[in-house]
């Protein structure tokens, strides 16, 4: 009986994290006349993907899908290597001055982004990288590796030093170490990390938006700005393009879920 | 002599994380410095005022309102998500993945993870139409279960605005913390929950006693992790109340946006991001080092 | 595992490598920016065009981008000032966005070409105001550095069911609107429908403000030509007049957290039969309502109102000739009447009046409320960033949390603060 208690409990909040979703179905599949007169819960007569193909064609979508992807994607691999490259460094390699430098890397994550917008875009102008994914891709991986060291150095100051002593016996270099041990026993923390910095990259829209500003290099989110205008939005299209924007995050996420459940495990290998 | 060498080696793997901060993260906030010295417009020559922002920023009513609203922020986006976070990942995996399986675990951390995949700016439209005063879902809702007295004007009352802000960003960001503690979960020794079983603690004695401090590594993580997110917190307020009713929810960050691109007094919202960022990095050094004093 | 990653990397760097960097702007191109969505009146009028433009320039490629308005009003000056400016843009009117780019020097100074072609001719007096900036980027005078294409004011927007329903002739002064509400309120309907948390209530205390005023205080608050008292008739009455319209029901006290759109839909929907706002929704209630009969009719006196976005040409522009030229066909009689008849208000129509007589009346309000002077911009120009403090002060008259006089002060320091920095 507890147990059940226990599973409807839990069962109730995740439906109820749903229901901003569901509103956004709900939308999404309406036609504007049937917005405009019954407005954003009365639920629709039929379904009509009028909107969803308006919203793909009008911003060609497939274009701005394979930026984000483009862009998500080499930041979240990226990321994901200086991190394992710096936590080797402070987490097993205890480099003296670790907190300070730890604290110095964690700056990119505590500095708010409008902090960094003008002297970014000076920057990226000056190099020749404004309006480019380049730029894009540079600046996340920076933010989200630093992240990415953090959480790594925590679990991996804790790695088993049996496993690494053994691999220095039979020869192996710093960086055999590093690929051939430390590596693949951290795995499944790094899938939680190439999950994470997919998905937020996948989301950012404030630097992208005044970094990226011609079209055919612009991201998913920024796509979706298009419909805001200046004193009207079109709710049933911003709908439209809120579905077709979430589908592949969320398809990413439970393609990569089994990389969560494996989790944080470094720490745990019993020698 | 030989280990001193061997940490020297290790450098070169800080090398390139180093670079892209001092690119992308140091000097930019250098930068940043150098700006909130001046009146500037965002294009063309800054105007040295020295420390004139500063001087306004420290008897700007707006600016020391808008960091007591992100207090209360800081315990809807870190403090509540972590302790509830706990929990639901305890439920999850203890209860439910034991007893119905993980498939039923998974499912249901997904969907609590969902929220975190889905763009501010939509969640902003839709949330403004739960919210809403009239035909808004929530009131709707309490009105269909007989609290017509219990509806509210949700956003737009200055004594409920932060509140209702606070819940959407509790759901926003409960999902980061769920996952990572169950992960962390997977990572305890269940040798030693079984133990306390046998010992005939209850479950909340073994969540107590064993699970929280088994994830102390994680909960340091996600209380950091959240408390920062907090405190830089923007893009939740621009959707949906833009630091209104009346500057009820107004928060630094999204001050010193206002005053970048909104009033273009660029050298103002340098002042007011570098005074923010100074904030959140002392509150990261004590916070490390308390962490790694726990860890000793 | 580590060779199939690094494998990933090589192969991402790759295809990141072979997307930077694409610069195809030659000579033969015009780089057209704008953000208006495809179906509103400027979207379908600068579609033909373009037509039109391909037509007459064979062998020119138009490159045409859809912009966020958010994009271009955040990033404008960053892009201008970069190697990637279009060769025209849209851009915002007023001090605090062409005129703060005048200013900067970003844009191109367009006064010959507007005497060569006759532009100003073709706009007719009044509307140039928001087209022309001094070297202190304050508009109503000095060079031309903005081409207006159409024009926007506040309007009133009635359901004439309701009316109707409730034996009430459509109001004509505000006495009459006055009473037409109370019987409304009486009959448990809140007439106005508005939003606090964005531009409409705050244009609602305006109107009520410049129902005293006249062209000079105008010009005091908007262009800086004189003394500006927060507590005088106008702006007394304006705060005082809509404190008492939601203490008297005529807006709802749940307004404060509402949105522009939450307004639009509350009047499409036939909640309230009274909608005070721009022109910019006439396109969409047109669209949209089917189940009931509306008018659109005049605000009494002067009204908030100014020429539209307009035609900017970057300084850093490529091709500004195509430029000009593309200007020129958007001001012909073909693409003016194009933007009208799509519901649009035309700033230099052709010679025929529109075939619909609805769209016809809302073009004759444009050209009485021009040729009698009477349009007085908007409330949030004066002051950068000011749409924030109005938005605040008017949520705090709307929930009580300030009373006329307090919101009035609250308006007034911010714009002492910016006159001071006038001119620096």
């Amino acid at each position: 009986m507890r147990r059940h208690a226990v599973l409807w409990s839990v069962v109730v909040l995740a439906v109820a994290m749903l229901v901003p979703f569901l509103i956004v179905v709900l939308n999404a599949v309406k036609t504007p006349e049937e917005y405009a007169t019954g407005g954003p819960l009365r639920l629709p007569e039929g379904v009509s993907l009028e909107g969803v193909v308006a919203f793909w064609d009008r911003v060609d979508f497939g274009e701005k899908l394979l930026n984000s992807a483009i862009i998500s994607g080499s930041v979240a691999v990226l990321a994901v290597v200086v991190s394992v490259c710096n936590a080797y460094a402070l987490g097993i390699g205890r480099v003296r001055g670790r907190t300070w430098v730890l604290v110095v890397f964690l700056t990119a994550n505590t500095l708010p982004q409008e902090a960094l917008v003008y002297p970014l875009y000076y920057l990226a102008d000056a190099v020749g990288l404004y309006d480019t994914k380049l730029a894009v891709i540079i600046v996340f991986t920076a933010i989200q590796s630093a992240f990415g060291t953090y959480l790594l150095t925590s679990t991996l100051s804790g790695f088993p030093r049996e496993l690494l002593d053994a691999a220095r016996i039979d020869g192996a270099s710093k960086w055999q170490a590093l690929v051939r041990v430390v590596v693949p026993i951290s795995r499944p923390t790094l899938g939680v990390l190439f999950v994470f910095f997919f998905i937020w990259t996948w989301n950012e829209f404030f630097l992208p938006l005044v970094l990226l500003i011609s079209n055919e290099n612009q991201t998913v989110p920024v796509a979706l700005g298009v419909l805001q205008g200046q004193r009207l939005m079109d709710a049933t299209m911003t709908s439209a393009s809120a579905l077709l924007g979430v589908v592949p995050a969320i398809a990413f996420f439970l393609l990569f879920q089994r990389a969560l459940t494996r989790g944080i495990t470094a720490g745990a290998v019993k020698s | 002599m030989r280990a001193v060498r061997e940490r020297g080696s290790y450098l070169l793997y800080l090398l390139p994380g180093a670079l892209l901060v001092l690119a992308v993260i140091l000097v930019p906030f250098g930068m940043n410095v150098g700006i909130s010295f001046t009146e500037w417009s965002g294009v063309g020559e800054p105007e040295w005022t020295g420390l004139d922002n500063y001087g306004r920023l420290l008897s700007d009513w707006t600016f020391w309102a808008s960091f007591r609203n992100n207090l209360a922020l800081v315990v809807a986006m870190a403090i509540l998500p972590t302790l509830a976070g706990l929990v639901v990942a305890a439920a999850l995996v203890d209860h439910i993945g034991k007893h119905f399986g993980s498939r039923h675990a998974a499912v249901l951390r997904a969907c609590i993870y969902l929220p975190q995949v889905l763009p501010i700016a939509v969640a902003g439209i839709v949330w403004g139409w739960i919210l809403a005063p009239q035909d808004g879902a929530l009131n709707e809702a309490l009105g269909a279960l007989g609290l017509d007295t219990v509806a509210r004007n949700w956003l737009g009352d200055p004594d409920l605005a932060l509140w209702s802000l606070m819940g959407v960003l509790l759901w926003m960001q409960l999902g980061y913390p769920v996952v990572i503690f169950m992960a962390g979960m997977s990572r305890l020794d269940p040798a030693l929950h079984e133990a306390a079983e046998l010992d005939g603690a209850s479950w909340w004695g073994r969540f107590r006693h064993v699970t929280v401090p088994g994830l102390r590594p994680e909960i340091f993580v996600v209380l950091l992790t959240c408390t920062i997110a907090a405190l830089k917190v923007f893009a939740p307020i621009y959707v949906l109340t833009r630091g209104g009713p009346g500057g009820a929810t107004n928060v630094p960050a999204y001050f010193s946006f206002q005053n970048f691109f909104e009033r273009t007094r660029v050298g103002y919202g340098a002042a007011i991001a570098t005074v923010l960022a100074v904030l959140v990095l002392v509150l990261t050094a004590v916070f490390l080092r308390v962490q790694q004093r726990g860890e000793r | 595992m580590p060779k199939r990653l690094f494998a990933a990397i090589v192969a991402v760097l790759l295809v990141v490598a072979g997307c930077g960097g694409s610069d195809g702007a030659s000579d033969n191109t015009f780089k057209l920016w704008h953000f208006e969505g495809p179906d509103s009146a400027m979207g379908v009028a600068w579609a033909e065009a373009i037509k039109q433009f391909e037509a007459s320039h064979p062998g020119v490629k138009v490159v045409f981008e859809e912009k966020g308005f958010e994009q271009i009003q955040k990033t404008g000056p960053l892009v201008l000032n970069s190697k990637d400016a279009p060769d025209l843009m849209e851009y915002p009117k007023g001090n605090a966005t062409a005129g703060l780019l005048s200013k900067q020097g970003l844009l191109t100074d367009l006064t010959d070409e507007v005497a060569k072609r006759g532009w100003d001719k073709k706009l007719g007096p009044g509307i140039d105001t928001t087209a022309r900036y001094d070297e202190r980027g304050v508009m109503g005078s000095g060079k031309w550095f903005g081409i207006p294409n159409y024009a926007e004011f506040i309007t009133v927007y009635y359901n004439k069911d309701m009316f109707d329903r409730q034996g009430l002739a459509l109001p004509t002064t505000l006495d009459e609107l006055t009473a037409a509400m109370d019987k409304f309120v009486a009959a448990g309907i809140t007439p106005l429908a508005t939003a606090g948390q964005e531009y409409p209530a705050q244009q609602v205390l305006y109107q009520l403000a410049l129902t005293k005023a006249d062209r000079g205080w105008v010009d005091r608050y908007q262009r800086y030509t004189g003394d500006v008292d927060f507590h005088d008739t106008a702006w007394t009455y304006g705060a005082t007049t809509f404190a008492d319209w939601v203490r008297k029901g005529y807006v709802s006290r749940d307004s404060a957290g509402l949105k522009a759109e939450d307004m639009g839909l509350a009047f499409m929907q036939g909640k309230s039969p009274i909608m005070v706002s721009g022109t910019w929704w006439y396109g969409r209630v047109r669209a949209q309502v089917k189940d009931f009969q509306w008018v659109s009719a005049r605000w009494p006196g002067m009204t908030a109102g100014s020429s539209g976005n307009m035609w900017v040409v970057p300084k850093g522009a490529k091709n500004k000739q195509f430029a000009h030229d593309f200007i020129e066909i958007t001001l012909s009689p073909a693409v003016q009447d194009k933007l009208r008849d799509a519901g649009g208000v035309a700033v230099a129509p052709g010679a025929s009046p529109a075939a619909d007589p609805a769209i016809r009346q809302l073009n004759d309000d444009y050209r009485a409320l021009r040729d009698a002077d009477q349009l007085a911009f908007y409330p949030d120009w004066p002051v950068p960033g000011y749409y924030d403090v109005q938005v605040s002060a008017v949520q705090k008259l709307i929930t009580g949390g300030a009373d006329p006089r307090q919101a009035l002060d609250e308006l007034a320091g911010p714009y002492r603060e910016h006159l001071a920095s006038i001119g620096k």
